[in-house]
């Protein structure tokens, strides 16, 4: 037990001087570009470089709130193809019960894929689909 | 997963499957009627499986989950006030105009976590059940899209996220220094004497875990939420927040507090002994002491000059679980079944007081102010009545539920010899008193003003309003069956 413990408090000290070196590190970088990098103010120094061609416009547009949506079904959807790929790795010895359970899973996600499109979230441009129609948001 | 698997976990499968159904039906046709209907059929029959459960199948599911008479009381308990709360929506969400389908669709899923966070015996199923039901809660805070609605959401969401985080690092410390992610100890890990005092990093990691779990809770000092989500999410859903979520959370703990319920039982062929839980250590013990202390004194007095009914309930709710945390202490099947008694009373008084206030919201506006509740008597004497006997109720005066609840806990925390907890939670149930009886106070004022329209109540509505008043009032006068019930599933063992 006891040198269970001793060995665990000196487990510790590897990830202080690591945490020391991270911060090092930054610092370092920091200071070293502040002390080699140029200080200049020309007329296009702070413009956002466009391979040569003058910006127009702003970057800061209104987006419509179903790209969101989009994103989010990305997000959801990826997550699956990372359940059924590891599945599909241990397809045999997972056997009928593994079957059924991605089955169920898969079919899980289908229903809220056919949601989501019924609801139109999956018009990305457009606004709202049919079953949307006419409420809530504008009053 | 084996199909007898799925036969213990057959209530979370029916819930989870009413979801998917309510979800297929607002894709097909949209009818506030029949997504209700699902929603309200599948908790129905969850609760109906609860009870054949009982007698017919428990047992672990693999390292991650047990049903046992516990868990089938929480359970219970959890779908039990889903159902209330379904029903009070159906009224409330009909008076609206915000589509209605989706909410119980969310609901059925805050269930569903509920019920995750009552069978968890680990940090897998724990993080799974907590984030289900928190993620379902935040979409439906902000369900009526208000300022208040989506501002509230957002603190909740900001505050549960950082919250979730801690758990999960919390979990991480604990599983450094335990090697294990069950609740309680396994003998071929620490051998029969158990792993001795924590380590410094379990420690850290307990404290962290139960800064999340004191989020979920409301305890100080993580309570700060509390109101602003309370006043600004729909009336039943605060009643969901201040239940569900406080209940199954606080089921969580006691399980954590107490590890397996029973000793010597059989993990593959390796035998696992009693425990005293995940963190079984003195500092532990201070720290949860100091919490309940600080809960308790800090709901009451906020709550004291609150004119805001939703948040003056937002307060005495963070009081309360100040309380139920006395019968955590305790620990063991003395505190286990107090906190269980306790959880009934505090949800049958809490579902009662947001049900009149759920009953009272019309289409503009909720009724959340002191002023709307005064002369309620002459207007209308059952609402009020039901209203007085849930604030009694959760005063704790007798020949009500919550004086035999705390009863319970006082007994609990006496024969443990918690004296200055004990003596902390008399104290704070008179100050409570106050503001309990100011509200009962306003109903029974006679006023001369103009009167506002009040909303018709439908019929279901009125039956569980009047359902949950004849519970208050029939556990504060005849308590004996519930005590024998809770003691037989909440004591532990099969």
């Amino acid at each position: 037990m006891d040198t269970q413990t001793a060995e665990k408090t000196t487990e510790l000290w590897p990830l202080a001087v690591y945490a020391g070196l991270v911060a090092a590190t930054v610092l370092a970088i920091v200071t070293i570009s502040y002390l080699l990098g140029e200080r200049h103010r020309e007329r296009a120094t702070g413009l956002p470089y466009e391979s040569g061609i003058v910006p127009t416009g702003t970057a800061r547009r209104p987006l419509p709130v179903n790209f969101y949506l989009v994103a989010a079904l990305f997000v959801i959807f990826d997550v699956e193809a990372v359940f059924l790929l590891v599945w599909a790795g241990a397809f045999r010895q997972a056997g009928w019960a593994g079957y059924v359970e991605i089955v169920v899973f898969a079919g899980v996600m289908g229903a809220g894929l056919f949601y989501l499109w019924r609801v139109g979230a999956l018009k990305v441009i457009g606004g709202r689909g049919e079953h949307e129609s006419g409420d809530t948001d504008e009053q | 997963m084996t199909g007898e698997d799925v036969i213990i976990l057959l209530p979370l499968v029916i819930v989870a499957a009413a979801a998917v159904a309510a979800m297929l039906a607002i894709a097909v046709r949209r009818s506030h009627a029949a997504t209700a209907g699902i929603a309200l059929t599948g908790l129905a029959a969850a609760l109906a499986e609860v009870l054949v459960n009982l007698w017919l199948k428990k047992g672990y599911v693999g390292h991650l989950a047990v049903m046992d008479n516990q868990a089938l009381f929480v359970i219970g308990l959890v779908l039990a006030a889903n159902l209330v709360v379904g029903i009070l929506s159906y009224g409330y969400l009909s008076r609206r105009r915000e589509r209605a389908e989706e909410y119980y669709v969310l609901l059925l899923l805050a269930a569903l976590g509920g019920m995750v966070l009552a069978i968890s015996i680990h940090f897998a199923t724990f993080f799974l059940g907590l984030e289900v039901l928190s993620v379902s809660l935040y979409g439906l805070v902000a369900y009526e899209r208000g300022r208040l609605g989506v501002e509230a959401s957002l603190k909740y969401l900001v505050l549960g996220g950082t919250a979730s985080a801690f758990v999960f690092f919390g979990m991480g410390l604990v599983y450094f220094d335990r090697g294990s992610m069950i609740f309680f100890w396994v003998d071929w890990l620490y051998g029969q004497y158990g792993p001795g005092p924590l380590g410094l990093v379990a420690m850290v990691g307990c404290v962290m875990m139960f800064v999340g779990i004191g989020f979920k809770l409301a305890v100080v000092p993580f309570h700060l939420w509390t109101a602003d989500v309370y006043q600004g999410a729909p009336a039943p859903v605060t009643a969901l927040v201040a239940t569900v979520s406080k209940g199954a959370v606080l089921a969580l703990v006691l399980r954590m507090a107490r590890g397996s319920p029973w000793a010597g039982y059989y993990f593959g062929d390796r035998a696992v002994y009693y425990s005293g839980g995940v963190c079984p250590s003195a500092p532990v013990f201070w720290i949860l002491a100091a919490i309940a202390v600080a809960s308790m004194f800090t709901g009451n007095l906020l709550a004291l000059r609150q004119r805001n009914v939703k948040r003056l309930l937002a307060y005495s709710s963070i009081s309360h679980l100040g309380y139920l945390l006395v019968a955590v202490l305790v620990s063991g099947a003395a505190g286990a079944t107090a906190a269980g008694f306790y959880l009934v009373t505090y949800f049958a008084a809490t579902l009662a007081a947001f049900g009149v206030v759920t009953a009272l919201s019309g289409a503009n506006g909720e009724a959340e102010s002191l002023e709307d509740y005064r002369g309620l008597a002459w207007r209308r004497p059952a609402l009020a009545a039901l209203m007085t006997v849930a604030m009694l109720s959760l005063a704790g005066i007798p020949l009500t539920a919550g004086f035999v609840g705390k009863f319970y806990l006082l007994t609990a925390g006496a024969g443990a010899g918690l004296w200055a907890l004990v003596i902390i939670l008399v104290a704070n149930s008179g100050i409570g008193l106050f503001y309990y009886l100011r509200v009962v106070w306003a109903m029974f004022e006679r006023r001369a003003t103009e009167e506002k329209e009040l909303p018709r109540i439908g019929v279901a509505t009125g039956v569980v309003l009047a359902g949950l008043g004849a519970a208050v009032v029939l556990i504060g006068v005849w308590p004996g069956p519930l005590a024998e019930l809770v003691r037989a599933w909440m004591g532990g063992g099969w």
